[in-house]
């Protein structure tokens, strides 16, 4: 496994999955829909799934001495690689956003979401997302990554469009305020949105590896 | 001793079939995987390399089960499928960092030796290798670990005369040093030059799996020709009249 993982980083990884992580900045920026950053982090993994469709790695892989099932593993385990990393500095520009910025003019103004719990945990339903409709869905065929993406990309517009509606629900306010007493609320849904991650992940690690078990390359 | 055993083999797809193929391929030796353009030749190869699914049909190297020994099988054969044609922009000397990794017994020495009998600069990408080039990469790979078994699909095709004649010689020369090769090709007169068997494949099913001599012996005796290629066109020729009768154009 180790190994393959290796082998995702060395050959199948492009620059652009590197730079697009740099999207999670947009985490700062007051006045924008700050959850299309977690997208276009989604959109660098997926150009590294494209590059690895231009460079057969798939056939490259399973001719090695390895399991398949591993294979898949490995592809999985790169995408949550990236996805920790975008998570972990976002939550970091998110407790910023909290603290230290928490009195700056233009957040406190801000008519779109801002950076909470909330929000990380709308971040997570993305990855969630992207994990189960792409990669789940890379795995049908094992080469065909437009369709993946595009189910992704519709279920993403969704998901941000709801989660910048919801706030504006009466009713529903506390979901953008940066602490106070709807603090541990947010927190509670951050601990179910990254529960519902590890287990849409995990079942879509598994039905990836059998169907992927199946392919004809 | 077997290094390869196929029996049975079964792949079924909606507009092909591949029937009950088998054959045995003995240490050593060279064989000669042959068939005109979509006879099942690739299929069989995948099927043999799990790249498939057979339908049916057992296949065993070194006397052990395929599935249930994959990475063990997989340490001990290389497998070229004619030219590389993965990660083309990367550079060699990368694409072997990485290749070697998965193998314990990866021999640099012998990787450097085989570079530089090839000629192959490892500050290339494979883009920037000719097709005779990128197969010689892909033999590289394969032997720098020391596989006993080299299985390739149509390693010829598309290789100017003198590749070929080398390619041919490094066949011969591998085999001296006891590796197995078994390689497809419809190119006969490559296997005139150095196979010691021949399996030969028409439509999906078996037409003879023996050695070279006595295929040729037997083609020549039922009055098909003395070359491999007679014998092969004799075997796979309808005239366009057949076709015309058939189809009443």
């Amino acid at each position: 496994m180790s190994k393959l993982f290796h082998k995702e980083i060395s050959l199948c990884t492009q620059a652009v999955t590197w730079g697009l992580l740099a999207a999670v900045l947009l985490t700062l920026i007051p006045g924008y829909p700050i959850l299309v950053g977690t997208f276009l982090v989604c959109l660098g993994i997926f150009h590294s799934f494209q590059y690895t469709n231009e460079s057969n790695d798939i056939l490259y892989s399973v001719l090695l001495p390895v399991r398949k099932r591993d294979v898949v593993r490995a592809k999985y385990v790169k995408v949550l690689l990236f996805e920790g990393i975008a998570f972990v500095i976002t939550a970091v520009l998110t407790v910023i956003r909290m603290t230290l910025m928490a009195d700056a003019g233009p957040y406190v103004t801000n008519p779109m979401m801002n950076a909470t719990p909330y929000f990380l945990a709308c971040v997570l339903l993305v990855f969630t997302a992207f994990n189960v409709l792409f990669v789940g869905g890379f795995f049908k065929t094992a080469w065909k990554v437009g369709m993946p993406f595009l189910r992704f990309g519709i279920a993403a517009f969704l998901l941000v469009a709801i989660a910048e509606v919801l706030h504006h629900i009466p009713g529903l306010t506390f979901l953008n305020e940066p602490g106070g007493a709807w603090l541990e609320l947010q927190l509670v849904m951050l601990v179910l949105a990254a529960l519902i991650f590890a287990a849409a992940t995990w079942i879509s690690c598994k039905v990836s590896i059998k169907r992927f078990e199946k392919i004809d390359l | 001793m077997a290094i390869l055993e196929v029996s049975g083999l079964c792949k079924d797809y909606p507009a092909f079939h591949l029937n009950n193929v088998s054959f045995t391929l003995e240490k050593g030796r060279i064989m000669g995987f042959i068939g005109r353009n979509g006879a099942g030749k690739t299929t069989t190869l995948k099927s043999i390399l799990n790249i498939v699914h057979p339908s049916a049909g057992q296949i065993r190297f070194f006397g052990m089960d395929l599935l249930p020994h994959e990475d063990e099988i997989k340490q001990r054969i290389g497998y070229a499928g004619g030219a590389v044609d993965f990660y083309k922009r990367k550079k060699i000397r990368k694409l072997i960092e990485v290749t070697k990794t998965f193998y314990p017994n990866w021999d640099e020495a012998a990787c450097r030796q085989w570079m530089e009998i090839f000629a192959l600069d490892e500050n290339k990408t494979p883009a920037q290798l000719s097709e005779g080039m990128k197969v010689k990469l892909a033999l590289t790979l394969a032997l720098s670990h020391h596989a006993e078994l080299l299985i390739l699909d149509e390693p010829t095709s598309g290789l100017d005369p003198v590749s070929r004649e080398e390619l041919l010689e490094a066949f011969t020369f591998l085999k001296d040093r006891g590796v197995t090769i078994l390689f497809s090709t419809h190119i006969t007169s490559d296997l005139e030059k150095c196979a010691d068997d021949i399996t030969y494949i028409a439509g999906g099913r078996l037409i003879a799996s023996e050695p070279m001599t006595a295929f040729m012996e037997r083609g020549a005796a039922e009055g098909r020709g003395d070359t491999l290629e007679n014998i092969m066109v004799s075997y796979e020729k309808r005239s366009i009249h057949d076709f015309a009768a058939e189809v009443t154009i």
